[in-house]
């Protein structure tokens, strides 16, 4: 038998199907049944025709009368904001950031209010996913600041270690770069970690 | 048969099964249980080389799985998600373990039919894959068993281990070599 059949030899006992005890179909269900459910995806039709995200194809004329409708609608624009506004808008002129701090109104003393917030200039909807809501798109959404760049949001959330990411436009995961990243994602997707601790600042 | 690949199934499609979880019926995720717990059992058990060892890491698999389904951007591909999952478990049930002494127990299927000499032979051979299998690095075995066993493409084990594609042929290479000395000295004996 040559090397590489002996190999193969070995693969194919290998491959052999293998039964496990069915009892771990009860043991992950029992689990399971003690979490928090998923909540019911949102309602489909027009509205999620509305909501899909989805690529445009754009030729390099359409490209160029887009930049100079935004370079317009700028110069228009910016000189009737408020200094807020203008500070934002200025924020959405740079790489998009975000910033988690812990806020200092906290409730009780097991669980604080935290403000996520992300700078995303063109975003039409961002939200806040983690495990503290299960992961669900739908369940925090970040309101749009006056220019509509900076996003934010405030949960209160119990003292502990919670990992979450932020989720542009309903398609596209972004970990949070003012944060550490979780470690050992094993998921495939980015995300950060806070910790939510007896200490308001 | 790929892990990484979609299974056909016989009743409703994983994509179906995953969206029904994730709109609140939680006992539609037993079907997805049913259907991935022996062709990722075969990988945990002789990953981690008992049963045990590998029904916790099965289980902490799937409920990890359940909890971050939201996050499974291809329903369709749930499979190739949840081993996904399952390598990484492995690997830190695989770091535990290591503290103790690593044990390797037949597989039940191969002594349930070691009752005639062909059986036995076959069930000596089996227990010598296994004990060599066993002597390899974790990092070896786990890409001889994407590459050889799940017959996973070099592309889709560098996707699902986070490991670089020349650094995976040369671990599955090395697999190789330990693997024909070892069985070599099996068949001398």
């Amino acid at each position: 038998m040559s090397d590489d059949e002996l190999i193969e030899r070995a693969a194919q006992e290998l491959r052999r199907p293998v039964r496990m005890d069915p009892a771990v179909d009860a043991r992950v269900m029992a689990t399971v049944h003690v979490l928090p459910r998923h909540r019911a995806e949102r309602a489909r039709g027009w509205w999620a025709w509305l909501t899909q995200a989805r690529t445009v194809r754009v030729s390099p004329l359409g490209a160029l009368a887009a930049a100079a409708a935004v370079l317009v609608a700028t110069v228009v624009i910016v000189p009737r904001l408020s200094p807020d506004a203008a500070s934002e808008q200025l924020a959405a002129t740079t790489d998009p950031v975000a910033l988690t701090q812990a806020a200092a109104a906290s409730s009780v003393d097991s669980a604080h209010v935290v403000q996520f917030v992300f700078v995303a200039p063109t975003a039409r909807s961002v939200s806040l996913v983690g495990d503290f809501n299960n992961w669900e798109m739908d369940a925090t959404p970040l309101e749009a600041g006056p220019a509509r760049s900076v996003w934010t949001v405030k949960l209160l959330l119990p003292n502990g270690r919670h990992r979450y990411a932020f989720v542009v436009d309903d398609s596209t995961w972004a970990a949070d770069p003012g944060a550490p990243p979780a470690a050992g994602d094993d998921f495939g997707m980015p995300s950060s970690v806070v910790t939510v601790t007896g200490s308001s600042s | 048969m790929r892990a990484a690949a979609p299974v056909v199934p016989a009743g409703p499609s994983d994509a179906d099964l995953v969206r029904r979880v994730l709109s609140g019926e939680v006992e539609a995720y037993a079907g997805l249980v049913a259907r991935y717990r022996d062709r990722f059992g075969r990988f945990a058990t002789q990953m981690l080389g008992n049963r045990e060892d590998a029904e916790e890491a099965l289980q902490d698999a799937f409920v990890r799985g359940y909890k971050a389904l939201a996050r499974c951007e291809e329903p369709d591909r749930f499979g190739s998600w949840l081993f996904r999952i399952l390598v990484n478990r492995c690997r830190t049930h695989g770091a535990k373990r290591a503290r103790r002494e690593r044990t390797i127990v037949l597989d039940e299927i191969a002594l349930q039919g070691a009752g005639v000499d062909g059986d036995v032979e076959a069930a000596a051979w089996r227990e010598a894959i296994e004990w060599a299998l066993a002597k390899l690095d974790d990092g070896q075995r786990e890409a001889f068993l994407l590459k050889y066993v799940e017959e996973l493409s070099y592309d889709e084990m560098a996707e699902m281990t986070g490991v670089g594609v020349s650094a995976l042929k040369m671990r599955v290479k090395r697999a190789c070599d330990r693997l024909r000395v070892m069985l070599r000295e099996v068949e001398r004996v």
